[in-house]
């Protein structure tokens, strides 16, 4: 089986962003991590991989500092990668989805993978995109995945419920927390990962059609109150809840 | 060590010899193995934070045998072993920085992975035969076998040569025999692979026989091994330590490791080597506790104001984030003199565990009384830190002994042009296990130096402070000589003081080469942080070392002495009030 999966660098999520005086994101002491979503994709790639044969390979865009997460990615236990070279990670998915879209036909995968979203914009609109793009099924929020032949069937979250979707091959899969248990990357896959050579490309991007005008911090959490200890503050924290914070 | 072609920093100190081309710049990690080494920090935070329960390791006295086998197929066995053998064979930096981040999750774990590779079968990789090294090394570094140093006796704890094991070589059948008991092995109860330090008769040069210390690779497989039941400790309880015996043990000849007789020398190096580990994992265990306290005192309010808003509480944050400085700067100026390959690093080993120890349990006592009462509750990880850092400044060389370690290292150059002396230095120093024996040669040649290296102009106020007491240390080492000639060795008052000087004063170096070296990366104003911890710590750092050198030449050490003594000699507290 010919699998792809395609990736996301994005800041840690205990990272504390700092904005520079242009109101961008400050990138110099940011901690870079492969997507946590990213990790379902990769997990599940490798575990059909090792049910059917054949190969994972990983696709990522933007600047050098991105083969870190390739790198991580390859450490997990994928065979090849590739970098679309971009000298920024670009803000409209649309346009990622672009020069994503070009590499994978060339590829002739079976099926491709990615996270649901990426934590850092939560656009979460990649896999309806490259679905798009490729002319072929994607599926999101997927849960759990049985490939049976050229069919594969979907479990997807859903308001309250799981819808059960079935395709066939090649589709996109947007994988979701609870698909599976990502590895951890074995410090023998580390070593073995720094031998795989990375396979950087050029690549014409098409323009951005969204724009990112300032990033601000969200407004300050005011601090907690405690209303009381024992059963006696129930009904004043329950006006409160009502009448000041109208939660209920 | 004689094989090494430079003697360290902090022993030309002593005579008054700046090498500063030893310590400038400060040491940095090659990009690639940065990158190798953040991926296998990255993958033992993941694990461990879904898999290590610290407190339900410390309740129940034991790491999940689940765990200790996750972490032996992820690899985390071989760190050290070179590549050739199955390991990873990490450089002295990175394997620190591991042991940094272990020391911080779990010091129970941090300790049970460093008995095993800084100390239980570090003597195989350092002294190890090509045939030793392949039948052993693969196993060890995919955690089939696990690792345990076995020196310590009930009778020769600190006197490590005072060790009574025996081998007893019998040539027909190719074998030693090995008879006796070691104390307090950590590892003990679960280790297969033990590296036993036995005396053995050996026939000299001269035809006479002598009883030296051997070292010899011992497997339990072998039969005639055995552990003891488990001790009830203070901390570290998830760790096993236990006494080990051998009766009878029949130990192939070819498991000799390294030269008959030089066991000890074997011993002692291993010794030098796992104490930057423990350094390591003393800094991180008191960085994560400090974290927790951080949570505490910018939530919890008292009289309107969060305690982070109260001086006394600033000056416990602030000690305790420049202590850490300092010391993390002495490692890995320490770590990286050792990956540079040709430099005696014995002393500035010794220097580092000695004071992240102490400033780890200094630091540790004082985030608990930061967080106030809540830190005594048994539900808090306070009390456990503060348990598990006690040992360490202990075991693997008492602090005592390793500052009585680093004043004669220090002054046994100078003592040896005062010749008689010189012999008279010589044995207590190899008694104390650590060893000395480095290239003189290279120090007589320098004329003593007042300067070192221009640094940038913000840091100008601490190079003098550097400078003048670096210049005092070396007259006060030489006065202290002059004064005490081969008594020296038993003014033990004056050695701690003579140490703990050049232990600053390394650290004061070891922090301006740090933070010169991140100016000129950074500049001047991204490194604000930096070169104030630097002006903090040269100004307190120059202080002390003023106090412990007048106290050389001026001090109660005599009537010290005769109280304890007399206290000694009454059994109790004699005084009624």
């Amino acid at each position: 089986m010919n699998i792809a999966v395609c990736i996301k660098q994005t800041p840690d999520t205990e990272t504390r962003i700092k904005l520079t005086e242009a109101k961008t994101v400050d990138e110099s002491d940011i901690n870079f991590i492969l997507n946590p979503y990213d990790e379902f994709a990769v997990e599940e790639a490798l575990k059909l991989r090792e049910k059917f044969d054949g190969e994972v390979t990983v696709i990522s865009l933007g600047p050098d500092r991105v083969n870190s997460a390739i790198r991580s990615a390859l450490a997990m236990g994928a065979d090849k990668a590739v970098r679309i070279k971009a000298e920024n990670i670009p803000t409209d998915p649309n346009v990622t989805a672009g020069a994503l879209a070009t590499e994978l036909q060339k590829g002739n995968y079976d099926l491709i993978f990615l996270g649901k979203q990426a934590i850092d914009d939560d656009h979460a609109q990649m896999p309806a995109l490259l679905g798009a793009k490729l002319g072929i099924p994607a599926i999101s929020v997927v849960v759990k995945l049985e490939v049976e032949g050229d069919k594969l069937t979907a479990e997807r979250e859903i308001d309250g419920a799981h819808e059960i979707i079935e395709c066939s091959l090649p589709a996109v899969i947007g994988a979701q927390r609870g698909l599976n248990e990502p590895r951890y990357a074995s410090l023998k896959g580390i070593m073995k990962a720094k031998k795989i050579q990375i396979n950087e490309i050029d690549a014409e991007l098409s323009a951005d059609q969204l724009q990112v005008v300032e990033f601000n911090y969200p407004p300050e959490k005011s601090p907690g109150k405690i209303v009381g200890d024992s059963a006696d503050a129930v009904p004043e924290l329950l006006r409160l809840l009502h009448e000041e914070a109208k939660v209920i | 060590m004689s094989d090494k072609t430079k003697p360290s920093f902090s022993k030309a100190l002593f005579s008054g010899v700046l090498l500063d081309e030893l310590v400038f710049p400060y040491p940095e990690m090659e990009a690639e193995e940065a990158e190798d080494l953040k991926m296998m920090q990255d993958t033992f935070k993941k694990f461990a934070e879904d898999n290590i329960d610290s407190e339900k390791i410390d309740e129940n006295s034991k790491i999940p045998d689940e765990v200790l086998n996750s972490l032996k197929e992820l690899g985390f066995m071989g760190l050290s072993v070179p590549e050739e053998y199955g390991g990873f064979g990490l450089s002295a930096t990175a394997y620190t920085k591991m042991f940094e981040l272990f020391g911080g999750v779990d010091p129970s774990l941090a300790i049970t992975l460093g008995a095993h590779q800084s100390i239980g079968y570090k003597a195989l990789v350092l002294y190890g035969n090509e045939a030793q090294k392949k039948k052993y090394l693969p196993k060890l570094s995919s955690g089939e076998m696990l690792a345990a140093y076995c020196l310590t006796e009930p009778g020769a704890g600190s006197d490590a040569a005072g060790i009574q094991t025996r081998a007893i070589r019998d040539d027909k059948n190719g074998v030693y025999i090995l008879n006796g008991s070691k104390i307090w092995i950590t590892n003990g109860g679960i280790a297969d692979f033990f590296t036993v330090f036995a005396k053995e008769e050996i026939i000299d040069k001269n035809g006479e026989k002598k009883d030296k210390i051997s070292a010899f690779l011992v497997t339990r497989d072998m039969g005639g091994v055995t552990s003891g039941k488990e001790e009830n400790k203070l901390g570290l309880k998830g760790s096993s330590t236990t006494e080990v015996f051998f009766e009878d043990v029949k130990v192939p000849i070819e498991n000799l490791l390294g030269e008959r007789g030089k066991g000890f020398k074997i011993a002692m190096n291993v010794l030098n080597n796992g104490r930057l580990g423990l350094a390591g994992g003393s800094i991180g265990a008191l960085k994560v506790l400090l974290k927790e306290a951080l949570g505490h005192i910018s939530q919890r309010k008292q009289f309107k104001k969060t305690l982070s808003e109260f001086e006394m509480i600033k000056e416990k944050v602030a000690q305790i984030t420049i202590d850490l400085f300092a010391t993390e700067s002495m490692i890995y100026l320490t770590s990286g003199l050792v990956d540079s390959g040709e430099v005696d690093y014995s002393l500035e080993s010794a220097m580092c565990k000695v004071r992240a120890t102490e400033i780890s349990w200094i630091g540790l006592n004082e985030c608990l009384q930061m967080v106030g009462g809540l830190g005594f509750m048994k539900e808090y990880p306070y009390q456990r830190y503060l348990r598990d850092g006690r040992i360490n400044m202990i075991f693997e060389g008492t602090n005592e002994i390793l500052r009585m370690f680093t004043a004669l290292a220090g002054i046994q150059e100078r003592g040896q042009v005062l010749r008689k002396i010189g012999t008279a230095l010589k044995e207590p120093i190899k008694g104390y296990g650590v060893l000395t024996d480095y290239a003189a040669e290279w120090i007589k040649g320098r004329i003593s130096t007042e300067r070192i290296q221009d640094v940038h102009k913000s840091l100008s106020t601490a190079k003098v402070q550097f400078e003048t007491w670096a210049k005092n240390l070396h007259f006060s080492a030489e006065r202290a000589l002059m004064h005490n000639g081969k008594k020296i060795i038993y003014r033990e008052m004056i050695q701690k003081r003579l140490a703990d000087a050049a232990t600053d004063l390394y650290a004061m170096i070891a922090v301006i080469s740090r933070v010169d070296s991140l100016i000129t990366k950074k500049g001047e104003e991204k490194a604000a942080n930096e070169i104030n911890m630097c002006t903090i710590f040269c100004d307190q750092a120059w202080r002390r070392v003023r106090r412990n050198l007048l106290m050389v030449d001026s001090n109660n050490d005599k009537g010290m002495s005769k109280l304890s003594d007399f206290i000694v000699e009454e059994k109790k507290y004699p005084f009624e009030a």
